[in-house]
């Protein structure tokens, strides 16, 4: 109940700032677009492959979304944390009666959809320009998107319940993250070829089966089929660990900040 | 003690810090790892009662802030209770923490690229106020505090005063009972000071909510609060009423300004007078003489004071009682010297 009046507020401060500083918005899709169009020149088809450049293309900014939405949806727990922190606001949230944890899904779920609209238009927009194809599954899609949103606050969680205590693994955190970019971006069955140990972690990192999923879907157009592929599976489990313990480990720290009476505090 | 909104019962927190390569300040030793203790409040006792302002007033690194975030949850006792409203803070905090409203140091509560009106709105929103209740507490409170003509200008381009006037109706917009206010006039110029604590002495008398201010400033403590507590080194070394703190303290000291050195031992000898000082101006000594608090004895000593200084040829220029204010009480605490008999 709690979290829905928080969605509430969330979503009402989401969109007056995102009418206040639209120009901003507007011109970040815009960047975005333009910054990935050239990534894709210089890695797609710079490489100097001829057959399926145009896959190729889509695959690989595909990739990037999704690695840059992880990159957002986590760094809400760790920077974005540390900025309210800075503000004070995030005092003033801690003593929401709703409790942070609450107050976090809410925010990072306003914060996952918006980004969410303006990445699908960006991976539109690089779909277009390289006449390249993606398929449209709403349902699937949308199931997909929410398991990957999950499996990834869980990981925020996780690191944000670490920058609680630790104010200077913010650092870390933004390694983490550009990792998490470096792994969506190539992710694909290709990995079946490689060690199993390494294919373990890679796995158990939660933006990998997400990624392989979506490009399933939205690149070959699986569509449902996409429920007969391992990924799908390690997905819903690594989303059901990650969320158990990303929120344990947050609870537990913010009780921890609290002792050490750091919590809210920059 | 059951009505008390606000108690705390033997609060206790013992903060560390953990040092590496650093020199120990007690021994000089240097160590690799160190982990030292800070007692930041040491077994805090007090309760507030509704319609009462309660002042913890104390120097920097006393423990004040500490004390107040035990109270709003954000700080966990290492020690003793805490109850709002007869809710123990530990075991229920959520719920704890829709009756009290917290303005912490620092005006920083608000968010910047929204203005006060939004900003209530979401807060308001976070604390389950919602509809024509939020939209009518709004415009209450922005009215209420003076802030109505701000009210669609973004934050970011409101004064230190204005943001502090907006973080006090953000921590009222639930209407909650127990306010908590930590240091809220600092840093704000005469007409703001003013008008933040007129408001706050009119919310808590009219709506009965209690208030627990904390404030390293005496003028600030002795106009607004009702009952003080003076903390030092995380002890309340005392709990009174501000007009009984100022009584105990006011001793009977009488200023008698002179043109000469008087004979001090004579006017010792007067019955009545505990002990004289002289101090040394420009335009000649004055003599302070401190009196019996018997009103009997005392009045004695004044015919007596004033006779041997006659007696003297002196030309006594102005006499007046020396005016006890909560600054000198604070100091004489604070430096540890006397504890009032009164306390306990
Ligand atoms: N999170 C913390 N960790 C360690 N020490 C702290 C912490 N917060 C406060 N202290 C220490 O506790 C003491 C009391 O601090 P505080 O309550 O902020 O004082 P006040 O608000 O009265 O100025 C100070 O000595 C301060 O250094
Ligand atoms: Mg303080």
């Amino acid at each position: 109940m709690g979290f829905f009046l928080v969605l509430k507020a969330e979503i009402v401060r989401g969109l007056i700032i995102m009418r206040r500083y639209w120009f901003a918005s507007l011109t970040g899709i815009f960047i975005g677009y333009g910054m990935l169009l050239m990534l894709i020149q210089a890695l797609v088809y710079g490489s100097g492959q001829i057959e399926d450049m145009a896959e190729q293309a889509v695959d690989g900014g595909l990739g990037f979304i999704i690695g840059i939405f992880a990159f957002g949806i986590v760094g809400l727990f760790t920077q974005g944390l540390q900025g309210m922190a800075r503000t004070g606001e995030l005092e003033q949230v801690c003593m929401s009666p709703h409790g942070l944890v609450t107050n976090f899904m809410a925010r990072s779920l306003v914060a996952a959809v918006s980004s969410i609209f303006s990445l699908s238009i960006i991976i539109a927009l690089i779909a277009w320009s390289v006449e390249g194809t993606l398929y449209f599954a709403p349902l699937p899609t949308i199931v997909l998107l929410a398991l990957t949103y999950l499996n990834l606050i869980g990981f925020g969680f996780m690191v944000g319940g670490l920058v609680l205590i630790f104010k200077q693994t913010g650092q870390i955190a933004m390694i983490i993250r550009l990792a998490m970019i470096g792994l969506a971006f190539p992710a694909q069955e290709s990995l079946e070829g490689w060690p199993i140990s390494l294919r373990v972690i890679v796995h158990a990192l939660p933006v990998t089966n997400a990624s392989i999923c979506l490009k399933k879907v939205l690149i070959d157009g699986a569509g449902w089929a996409v429920l007969e592929n391992y990924a799908f599976y390690f997905l819903i489990l690594s989303c059901l660990v990650w969320t158990t313990l990303g929120i344990a480990c947050f609870r537990y720290m913010e009780n921890w900040s609290r002792d050490k009476g750091t919590l809210g505090a920059y | 003690m059951s009505t008390d909104l606000v108690q705390l019962d033997r609060a206790d927190k013992l903060f560390h810090t953990r040092h590496f390569f650093s020199v120990d300040p007690k021994t000089g030793k240097r160590h690799f790892y160190q982990k030292r203790p800070i007692h930041a409040v040491r077994e805090m006792e007090f309760g507030v009662r509704a319609g009462e302002i309660f002042g913890l007033l104390g120097p920097n690194g006393a423990g004040k802030t500490t004390t107040v975030k035990m109270i709003c949850g954000l700080v966990r006792p290492s020690g003793g209770h805490v109850y709002v409203d007869g809710l123990h803070v530990e075991k229920k905090r959520l719920q704890v923490l829709r009756r009290v409203g917290v303005v912490l140091e620092g005006t920083r509560t608000c968010i910047w690229p929204l203005t006060p009106r939004e900003n209530l709105a979401y807060f308001g929103n976070l604390k389950d106020v919602r509809g024509k209740v939020l939209r009518q507490r709004t415009d209450y409170l922005l009215d209420f505090i003076g802030l109505s003509e701000k009210r669609d200008v973004q934050v970011r381009q409101l004064s230190q005063g204005q943001k502090q006037k907006l973080a006090i109706c953000i921590a009222l917009i639930a209407d909650p009972p127990v306010i908590v206010l930590d240091e809220p006039t600092t840093g704000l110029d005469v007409q703001s000071s003013r008008a933040i604590k007129d408001k706050v002495v009119e919310m808590t008398r009219e709506q009965g909510k209690c208030a627990v201010v904390t404030t390293h400033d005496m003028n600030v403590a002795q106009e607004l609060c009702d009952r003080i507590g003076i903390v030092k080194d995380g002890e309340l070394i005392t709990c009174e009423p501000t007009e009984k703190l100022l009584d105990i303290f006011s001793e009977q000291v009488y200023e008698l300004r002179l043109d000469r050195h008087p004979d001090t031992r004579l006017l010792e000898a007067v019955p009545g007078v505990v002990s004289t000082e002289l101090e040394d101006a420009d335009d000649g000594p004055t003599c302070l003489v401190k009196l019996d608090p018997d009103p009997e004895l005392r009045s004695q000593a004044i015919y007596g004071t004033v006779q041997t200084l006659q007696q003297q040829q002196l030309l006594l220029r102005s006499i007046q009682q020396r005016q006890q204010n909560l600054e000198s009480v604070f100091l004489q605490l604070t430096n540890g010297h006397s504890r009032p008999g009164a306390t306990e």
